[in-house]
């Protein structure tokens, strides 16, 4: 048994009855972890923009520290160097000098309150860095595909020299903030990973060449930063797979050349990764089925003997804990499930798992990040903000009497948080079910089914919060005023609007949902009017049902409701099914043969159609002015206030679920 | 084989648009050429009004041939107008051109222009994108009254580049 930081015991808990392998120690070089779970480095643009840790980040990570019960808790990877070479987001961490260390110190600080084992992580940027410079560093002079890179700076020997010396200057500081767990950084473009892929080192010196010369400065990386390290386990993290086959990226037997290299080198445990941010396949989008990547790990494991974790779509500990009982995976790691439900793990433990707020893998988080914006979630409203009382469910000052009128997102989430905080709440829709438009909106294909959770969370949250129900049951001006609510939160959702063209009243012009629900019969050549997110998710339903389909809409470009680190999938399937867009295009006509467009210039366009589909959207004011006339405080929330998307609404219902 | 107009003009539109990139991308790689080779002490307004002056030198002369002095000043004031319009349609922006107040004048609208954003992908400034705009209308204005002898005028009233929403400018004697 290595040394044990804390003492946990889970043999009470459910979870560990349901899911032991999650919960039994493993030693990492001479230390033990008391159980299988990590909260893996994730970026978050919360500190300042000098690398200065700020009160958001260690509320931030404390919070995710509670999460892991005892388990690894890695706080973001910090750059290493004064010119911020290394530097590859506003608001990424430093540890360049001394006068970050009482900064680092209050992460350490803040995840062993809670009895965790407190990771830090070395990550220079590389290719993807230099995000205050007008360069960045790498091996060789290699054009980036994305243009939101910096040109590639050539690091000469005395480079990377100096380089392996900031990380070890950077380790000793970390070390005296008190960290437990010292990680490097080698994967997604990162500046180990350029040195390592036959894509981004074109070398000729004894840092290039083939992949043992390839490795040369991650092994010198890892056997200098082990210098420093004593006791203190030093983890990597590497690609399994890059990807990049298609510009002539290492070879997945290459990948685990790297791997015993590692091992070899001094590393004491494998963080298994998938793909580079220039991969043209995706990765971690929800469109990728949960557990596709566990190969690799699996792969891993049959070339180390230390131990091997992995993060990369397990989002349920199901698939964790019987890959760790087949001896496929040790370390059960975890970003964006537990940036959308900090607690995730703890809840699998305490087995209140039916109240984890589950991640739709949407990648909001990366986008945001991507373009210099603090860290925020698509469901979880109170990410980056777990430092400010404002964000607390508390309880209310004085108890109401609250009707909701919808109990789609919006609806739901505005509903259980004002329960938990006393008051009566009452939610009414017309629907028998609960879920509003989200019912529908989770048939699209290519994982939209995933969606659904949110509705599965925040019902199992208002049952508990004992909020009462009024299924099939409408909302009018004489219920408002026979009920005369202290307060009405109208979450009708929007309108569906058809357009003003001739031929929109037209027969075979249909609602959206009823297309969904199955009440509308669909031609054989389909045109959707609107191409923001309900239309794709449409268009691509229908494609898959073998319909020609065509997206014509008003916006100038298509899904822009949707974040970019998740449009080009829907971008991707549309082409794959053959699906035409026309953005920035007025419907002109509907006749008997289809619907005339007219692009933006004025070009007018036949497109060949027996059934047009509206899936436009306005704001639905609809009960506002007798709410107001009686006097009644009054909340517009979700698509009923503009027509958004689901974040949207669940942070609408949230903010206004708080404020009640 | 039958044809399908839908794919047909899709294509066309497609490429069209293509094209109208290529043009601008094609000017602002152009501009850059010159400022390196010119050196630091360079002035990129001076370079790009120039190209803009030689520019609407040789576009006036593609419209000699439509300008008609027997249509009478007004006439020759709306068909002078939808030239310059095409200048831009041509480019992708949408233009349209209204009569003015009084007969001698009209307006040109630009309601969307792509040049600005153009002008931003490549660093250019928008005060640098307004003025060579000017520049090349108010040379083609003048080509014009050289070849007839008249005096016709324009000014920018709105301008895109400037946060106006529209370019707006008066063709006027």
């Amino acid at each position: 048994m290595g040394k044990l930081l804390f003492e946990w015991d889970y043999s009470s808990y459910p979870g560990y009855k349901k899911y032991p392998h999650l919960f039994k120690p493993i030693k990492i070089g001479k230390l033990t972890i008391p159980n299988r779970i990590k909260y893996a480095a994730t970026e978050d643009n919360l500190n300042a923009g000098d690398g200065f840790v700020t009160d958001a980040g260690v509320g931030y990570l404390r919070e995710r520290a509670k999460g892991v019960v005892g388990g690894l808790c890695v706080m973001q990877g910090v750059y290493m160097d004064e010119k911020r070479q290394g530097q590859g987001y506003v608001g990424q961490a430093a540890a360049w000098n001394d006068k970050f260390i009482p900064g680092l110190k209050r992460l350490a600080d803040a995840i062993h309150e809670q009895k965790a084992i407190a990771g830090c992580q070395l990550m220079h940027c590389g290719r993807v860095g230099g995000i205050e410079t007008e360069y960045c560093q790498g091996p060789s002079p290699v054009s980036q595909r994305l243009r939101i890179f910096r040109p590639v700076e050539v690091m000469s020997k005395a480079d990377i020299k100096q380089c392996l010396k900031e990380h070890v200057e950077a380790t000793e500081r970390l070390l005296k903030a008190g960290f437990d767990y010292v990680e490097i950084s080698g994967i997604v473009g990162y500046l180990l990973s350029n040195f390592v892929s036959s894509y981004t080192n074109r070398r000729t010196d004894e840092y290039g060449g083939d992949i043992r010369g390839r490795m040369r400065f991650v092994v010198e990386c890892i056997q200098e930063v082990k210098k420093v390290c004593g006791d203190v386990p030093l983890g990597i993290r590497l690609c399994a797979d890059e990807l990049l086959d298609d510009v002539g990226g290492n070879t997945p037997e290459e990948s685990m050349i790297t791997y015993e290299m590692a091992e070899e080198a001094g590393a004491d445990v494998m963080s298994v990764t998938a793909g580079w941010q220039e991969s043209i396949y995706p990765v971690i989008s929800r469109d990728i089925p949960m557990g596709s990547w566990l190969h690799l790990a699996e792969r891993a494991k049959q070339h180390l003997k230390i131990p091997v974790s992995m993060a990369y779509r397990l989002f349920t500990p199901d698939l964790p804990n019987k890959a760790i009982g087949e001896g496929k995976l040790d370390i059960w790691e975890m970003c964006r499930p537990m940036i959308a439900d900090p607690l995730m793990p703890k809840m699998v433990l305490e087995g209140t798992e039916d109240e984890i707020r589950p991640c739709v893998a949407c990648n909001v988080c990366l986008a945001r990040l991507f373009r210099d914006a603090p860290m925020t979630c698509y469901i979880n409203p109170v990410c980056a903000h777990e430092w400010d009382p404002k964000y607390e469910i508390k309880p209310a000052e004085m108890d109401k009497n609250i009707m909701i009128v919808g109990a789609g997102p919006a609806g739901l989430e505005c509903a259980w948080v004002a329960a938990e905080r006393g008051h009566e709440v009452h939610v009414y829709d017309t629907r028998e079910e609960l879920g509003g438009s989200l019912i529908e909106a989770s048939k699209a294909p290519y994982g939209d089914d995933e969606l659904y959770g949110q509705i599965t969370f925040a019902k199992t949250k208002a049952a508990k919060a004992g909020v009462n129900f009024h299924l099939g049951t409408e909302v009018t001006p004489e219920l408002i005023e026979d009920e005369m609510p202290d307060t009405v939160v109208l979450a009708t959702g929007p309108t569906y609007v058809k357009g003003t063209a001739p031929g929109f009243d037209r027969a075979n012009v249909v609602p959206m949902l009823d297309v969904l629900n199955g009440k509308a019969e669909v031609g054989e050549n389909v045109v959707v009017w609107g191409n923001l997110k309900p239309g794709i998710g449409l268009a691509l339903f229908l494609a898959k049902q073998g319909k020609k389909v065509t997206v014509v809409g008003k916006e100038r470009k298509l899904g822009k409701d949707i974040n970019p680190s998740f449009k080009w999938r829907y971008v991707g399937y549309l082409r794959d099914n053959s699906v035409p867009t026309y953005n920035d295009s007025e419907i002109e006509e509907i006749t008997d043969d289809g619907v005339t467009i007219r692009t933006y210039d004025g070009y007018r366009i036949p497109i060949k159609a027996d059934t047009v589909v509206c899936t436009v959207r306005e704001a639905n004011p609809g009960l506002k002015d007798v709410v107001q006339e009686n006097g009644i405080e009054l909340f517009v929330i979700g698509d009923a206030l503009v027509p958004r998307n689901l974040s949207s609404a669940v942070h609408d219902g949230y903010r206004i679920g708080i404020r009640a | 084989m039958a044809v399908d107009p839908q794919k047909e003009l899709t294509k066309l539109h497609g490429a069209l648009g293509v094209s109208q990139a290529v043009i601008k991308s094609t000017f602002f790689e152009w501009r850059q050429t010159a400022l390196e080779l010119l050196g630091p002490s360079s002035n990129a307004l001076d370079v790009v009004l120039k190209f803009w002056e030689v520019a609407g030198v040789d576009v006036a002369k593609n419209f000699f041939p439509m300008l008609n002095l027997r249509k009478g000043q007004e006439g020759l004031i709306l068909d002078l107008a939808r030239a310059l319009a095409g200048t831009g349609i041509a480019n992708g922006a949408v233009v349209r051109v209204e009569k003015g107040e009084g007969p001698l004048e009209a307006l040109i609208r630009w309601e969307r222009c792509p040049w600005p954003t153009f002008a931003k992908r490549y660093g250019a400034s928008m005060k640098e994108d307004l003025l060579g705009c000017d520049k090349f209308l108010q040379t083609i204005v003048a080509e014009a009254n050289a070849f007839l002898g008249t005096d016709l005028k324009i000014e920018t009233q709105k301008a895109i580049p400037s946060g106006d929403g529209v370019c707006l400018r008066r063709l006027y004697k």
